[in-house]
């Protein structure tokens, strides 16, 4: 996740305040700060577990049957998150619905970031885009974004696709406001003037100097986008606009409302409702854990 | 810059953001697959049939002969006809905003309610148990998913202990005083889960901002003056601390509406969250485009309304 740092001198240079007192890299400093606050450990071992979930559904779940004969059947020893209302064991739903959840999230926000950084970044080192960048941001962000993400995936056809892409068009103004703040500062350093002095090619300045200066933003934009992916995923999908042929979190609590199981199966509701509460609030906790940990020292709380 | 100018601008900014919202609409709805004369017709119209569909809806003219047509349309207040109901959008949408202002603008002033003493007590009390356990509320109510916090809100209070009703506005066959009772008790579950959801953001918010004020030198001379605690807390910080979470009501008001979405989806409540799910299950574009369209002008005139609040606020508007 953390980028190398620059190693020219001239980045070395406006990097060595940041240097701890045993001379290592911030990012490493940054570990070792991490590693002591215990949220945030904890929160990043359940995202791991979630992604190995991912990855190891086949293992730990039969995909679900598309019905079964034990019908709304509560929690109990052969299905342990009890079955719905056509009979398809639940836990099933939830695990293959982790895998789809988080791999939207991911898409969607990686997606996100890309964009959003390039757009940021560009815009902080071209002043006549950056009049025009922070203008899309400020009307996108101003406007009510869950209607219109539901007008998009309508009009585009419920698939995976549509929805990464969706939510991935809506949430890259989020990223370019938090990173075209830093990006702002960090154009007017000394060492970025220096290094126009150097070369005219302002790709390299932009990919050697800039985006190394705001990568801390950029890994609590990660996780805040990735979260805020997963919830606007689910809410797509809980009012029907997921993907029909794949589970998603948001897809167990749709069929769940659709069904009218809802009122007297509390299991069909509670466990994707605390999967998302899971991935959601370790993800939030990761990113706050690891803005105390670049704090220097004696600053934190 | 006087407050005349300041007042002009954020209403400049308003129509701009509103002719954003429509231009952005109009390309999707020009753009993406969802062909609007395929939509009404069905798979087995011959050519000549769609041809007429295409003329008829001025889909055969140039992009922004379209454009231009429908700015004009939608300046008379024309959002067009709902497919399934065959009645204008803009009466099916009128009937249910009512429902849906009454449910964000409660949710807003309980979180106000509910979140200035929390903030005040967590920033009073900074690093305490208190300080913490405020904190850790405020996280979580950020990570919740809407929908989750209203279905165990309905199985609890509503189904399980039958304290509140479980869906709808308002009681069938409640006539006068006992309507409005009845009213009351529909909104109490739909209201508290939108304030849960937006909560936790404004007590961080306002620990956040009032912190920032304790340590102002203002403050701090209060101090040094031997000013009683509570009163510089209440009336020198606080004061400060206000004016930032205004502005964040503002901000939210879009994440909030999109709450209020799934919140009426959740308890079939009938604004014009509940009308966009329906209109979803049935592909009724004309309905979720102008819902969308008066959504966003309500949020960008409520926003535009605090603001111009603000600046009347906010002595240092009027003097920069």
């Amino acid at each position: 996740m953390t980028t190398p740092l620059p190693t020219t001198e001239l980045a070395h240079d406006a990097e060595e305040p940041v240097r701890d007192a045993r001379g290592a890299r911030p990012g490493r400093a940054t570990w070792r700060a991490f590693r002591k606050l215990p949220l945030g450990v904890a929160s990043l071992v359940v995202l791991a577990l979630l992604v190995l979930v991912t990855v190891a559904a086949p293992l730990l779940a039969p995909y679900p049957a598309s019905f079964g004969p034990d019908v709304l059947l509560p929690p109990g020893a052969g299905h342990p998150f009890g079955t719905d209302s056509l009979g398809r064991d639940v836990l099933s739903q939830v695990v293959w619905g982790t895998q789809q959840s988080v791999l939207v999230a991911v898409a969607a926000s990686a997606i996100a970031i890309v964009v959003g950084t390039l757009v940021a970044v560009v815009g902080a080192y071209v002043p006549r885009i950056d009049a025009v960048v922070s203008m899309v941001v400020d009307l996108t962000l101003s406007l009510p974004v869950l209607p219109l993400m539901i007008l998009v995936a309508a009009l585009a056809g419920p698939s995976t696709s549509t929805v990464i892409l969706v939510v991935a068009a809506f949430s890259w103004p989020e990223v370019t406001r938090l990173v075209r703040s830093q990006a702002l500062t960090v154009v007017k350093l000394p060492y970025v003037d220096a290094a126009r002095l150097m070369t005219r090619r302002h790709a390299w300045i932009i990919g050697r100097h800039v985006v190394p200066a705001v990568t801390p933003v950029i890994v609590v934009s990660v996780v805040v986008t990735a979260s805020r992916a997963v919830l606007s995923a689910a809410g797509l999908a809980f009012l029907g606009l997921g993907d029909p042929t794949t589970w998603s979190w948001g897809r167990i609590l749709y069929e769940a409302q659709t069904s009218g199981a809802m009122g007297s199966a509390w299991w069909l509701t509670l466990f994707p409702s605390l999967a998302i509460l899971l991935l959601v609030l370790s993800a939030t906790l990761v990113s706050i854990s690891y803005d105390d940990a670049r704090k220097p020292r004696g600053a934190g709380r | 810059m006087s407050i005349a100018l300041f007042v002009a601008r954020r209403l400049g900014r308003g129509v701009v953001t509103i002719l954003f919202a429509v231009t952005v609409t109009f390309l999707l709805l020009r753009l993406l697959p969802g062909d609007p004369a395929l939509a009404v017709a069905s798979p087995n119209t011959t050519d000549e049939a769609r041809e007429a569909l295409l003329v008829q809806y001025g889909l055969d003219r140039p992009l922004i002969v379209q454009y231009v047509l429908y700015l004009g349309q939608l300046l008379q207040g024309d959002l067009g006809t709902s497919f399934t109901q065959s009645v204008p959008v803009v009466d099916v949408l009128l009937e249910r905003l009512p429902w849906t202002l009454l449910l964000t603008v409660t949710a807003l002033v309980l979180t106000v309610l509910i979140g200035i003493p929390l903030g005040v007590l967590a920033a009073s009390r900074e690093h305490t148990f208190l300080d913490r356990a405020v904190q850790v509320v405020g996280v979580t109510g950020q990570s919740l998913f809407v929908p989750s916090i209203g279905i165990l809100l309905l199985l609890v209070f509503g189904l399980g202990l039958g304290w509140f009703p479980i869906g709808g506005a308002a009681g069938d066959n409640v006539y006068g005083a006992a309507w409005y009772g009845s009213v009351v008790a529909h909104l109490v579950l739909p209201a508290v889960s939108l304030t849960l959801i937006q909560l936790g953001s404004y007590v961080l918010t306002m620990r956040g901002t009032l912190i920032d004020a304790l340590g102002a030198d203002h403050v701090t001379l209060a101090r040094a003056n031997g000013l009683p605690y509570r009163r510089i807390l209440w009336k020198h910080a606080l004061r400060n601390a206000l004016l930032p979470a205004t502005t964040l009501i503002g901000l939210q008001l879009g994440f909030v509406v999109g709450g209020a979405v799934l919140t009426e989806t959740v308890f079939a409540y009938p604004g014009i969250g509940r009308g966009i799910y329906e209109a979803v299950t049935q592909l009724d574009f004309p309905v979720l485009q102008g819902a969308f369209l008066l959504l966003a002008v309500t949020v960008v005139v409520v926003n535009m309304l605090t603001d111009i609040a603000y600046g009347f606020l906010d002595p240092r508007v009027k003097a920069s």
